[in-house]
This record gives C-alpha cells, sequence and structure tokens, in this order.
C-alpha cells in the first residue's frame, strides 16, 4: 500500500485515572476499548484507525492512535468518560502529536 | 474562560477561570423552548436551554439583544448511549440554527461538581465535534468573556 493510501494517525497521550487511582492494564485496555466502542461503534471504530498503543499502569499514563481528522471526536470521547461500573473515571487527553516520540 | 454550576475555582488545565453561573446575573437555564421566550429579550442573557430545542423566532430575538446560547459539555456527560447520541444531534441542528439567524453561542462545561470540569482542549473537541469552525470557535471564547464582564 502506497504511504498517500494509509490512515494518515495522529497520538494523543492520555492519564487514565479510576476512583482517584491508575488502574492495572487489563482494566485500563477494557474501560477504553469499551468506551471508545460504545460512542464510535463498530464501524466507527473501524475507519478511525484506533489502537491503545502503550500504557504505563504505574502512572496511568498512556498513548492512543487515531486518524488525522477525527482527533477532535476522540477528544470529546475521551472526555465523555466520567465514570465505570458505578466508580469515578477520567480521560484525560494531554497532548496530541504526529509521532509517539514527540509526545 | 469557562462557566460552571459550583462555587469560584481555577481552571489548571483552562485557558482562564471557571466563573460560577451564580456570579452571573444575566446567566438563565430554562428546560425547554417555551421558557425561553422572555430570557432571550432580556439584553446579554446567557442562555442554557436544557433540551436544545428552541424557536428560531426566539434566536432571532436572542440575537437583536446580545444575547448567546450556551452549549454544555455537562449535558452530554450527564446521559449515555442512545439519548446521548440524539442529544448531539440536537445540539448540532441548535447550532446551526444560530448560526442562520445570526445568534451568537458559546462553549462551556457548566459542570455541577470538579469531576465534571473539562479542559480548554476538551472543550474545543467539543465544538468542532458540533461542527463550530475555528473562526466561530474564537469568537465564541470573545463572546463569552464579553459577556461575563456585562453580567459582573
Amino acid at each position: 500500500m502506497k504511504p498517500t493510501e494509509r490512515f494518515k494517525r495522529r497520538y494523543i497521550s492520555f492519564s487514565l485515572l479510576l476512583s482517584g487511582k491508575p488502574p492495572a492494564y487489563p482494566e485500563a485496555k477494557e474501560i477504553v476499548h469499551t468506551h471508545f466502542l460504545s460512542f464510535f461503534g463498530e464501524a466507527g471504530i473501524s475507519s478511525l484507525a484506533f489502537k491503545l498503543v502503550k500504557y504505563d499502569a504505574p502512572s496511568g499514563n498512556g498513548v492512543l492512535r487515531c486518524e488525522r481528522s477525527r482527533v477532535d471526536e476522540a477528544i470529546l470521547c475521551m472526555a465523555c468518560l466520567s465514570g465505570w461500573k458505578g466508580s469515578p473515571a477520567r480521560l484525560e487527553p494531554l497532548s496530541t502529536s504526529g509521532t509517539i516520540k514527540r509526545l | 474562560m469557562d462557566i460552571v454550576c459550583f462555587g469560584p475555582i481555577g481552571n489548571p488545565n483552562g485557558a482562564g477561570q471557571a466563573l460560577p453561573a451564580s456570579s452571573l446575573p444575566n446567566f438563565s437555564s430554562v428546560p425547554d423552548g417555551k421558557q425561553a421566550k422572555g430570557a432571550c429579550r432580556k439584553k446579554n442573557t446567557l442562555l442554557h436551554v436544557a433540551s436544545y430545542e428552541i424557536d428560531e423566532g426566539d434566536l432571532l430575538e436572542l440575537a437583536r439583544a446580545g444575547g448567546a446560547i450556551i452549549f454544555s459539555l455537562s449535558d452530554i456527560l450527564s446521559e449515555q448511549g442512545f439519548r446521548r447520541a440524539i442529544l448531539i444531534s440536537k445540539m448540532r441542528l441548535l447550532l446551526a440554527a444560530c448560526r442562520k439567524r445570526g445568534a451568537s453561542f458559546v462553549f462551556c462545561s457548566l459542570a455541577k461538581d470538579a469531576a465534571h470540569v473539562r479542559s480548554a482542549r476538551e472543550l474545543t473537541a467539543f465544538a468542532a465535534v458540533l461542527g463550530a469552525t475555528d473562526v466561530e470557535r474564537k469568537e465564541a471564547e470573545k463572546k463569552i468573556e464579553e459577556l461575563a464582564k456585562v453580567g459582573k
């Protein structure tokens, strides 16, 4: 595939807190995937080029990937997370970049 | 600048201070468009209509009086699933109606507690998803500061 035909990607760094504490990796992955799937739906996720790139459980910081033209939708989706299974949760976007290195 | 529905706080992630709605005498919140008629005629009103359904005639009145419609992020946060989708759709339609009738609009969190306060970047994304252009978003930021000064 030509580079011009690929998805143009953006990386968004975030901080995830569940009841004031960063959750473990499996739980964080479940929260992010379930919340994005609920917000965008299956067809939306497929065109979003979404991926949880990395997550550091001790700090609660991570990086996710999305399509360049849909960064605002991804950030709004993150802002819309206010609770998870009855506990307060916050998925706060920190910065956006075209490369993981520059985040 | 952001408007919240609880005590005065500094917004650490935002562009400026978060003002409590109770400190703004020109702030008005109504559940639906029928009750918005009176508020639309008042000068420099910051009007929050919880149903996001308002007559275009009232929008014209609001535009003449120099007021603005508030789009609140906390309204989206309090809904889930299909109801949230319907609310975003209503907000998009109302923003298009505001643009057509020349009424101003502003974006804020109207957070009921500290957990619902959102950063300036998140409010920008909220405006972009509703269909506001960069120019409109900057005008909205100016408008909210102008109306907050008038209200003080």
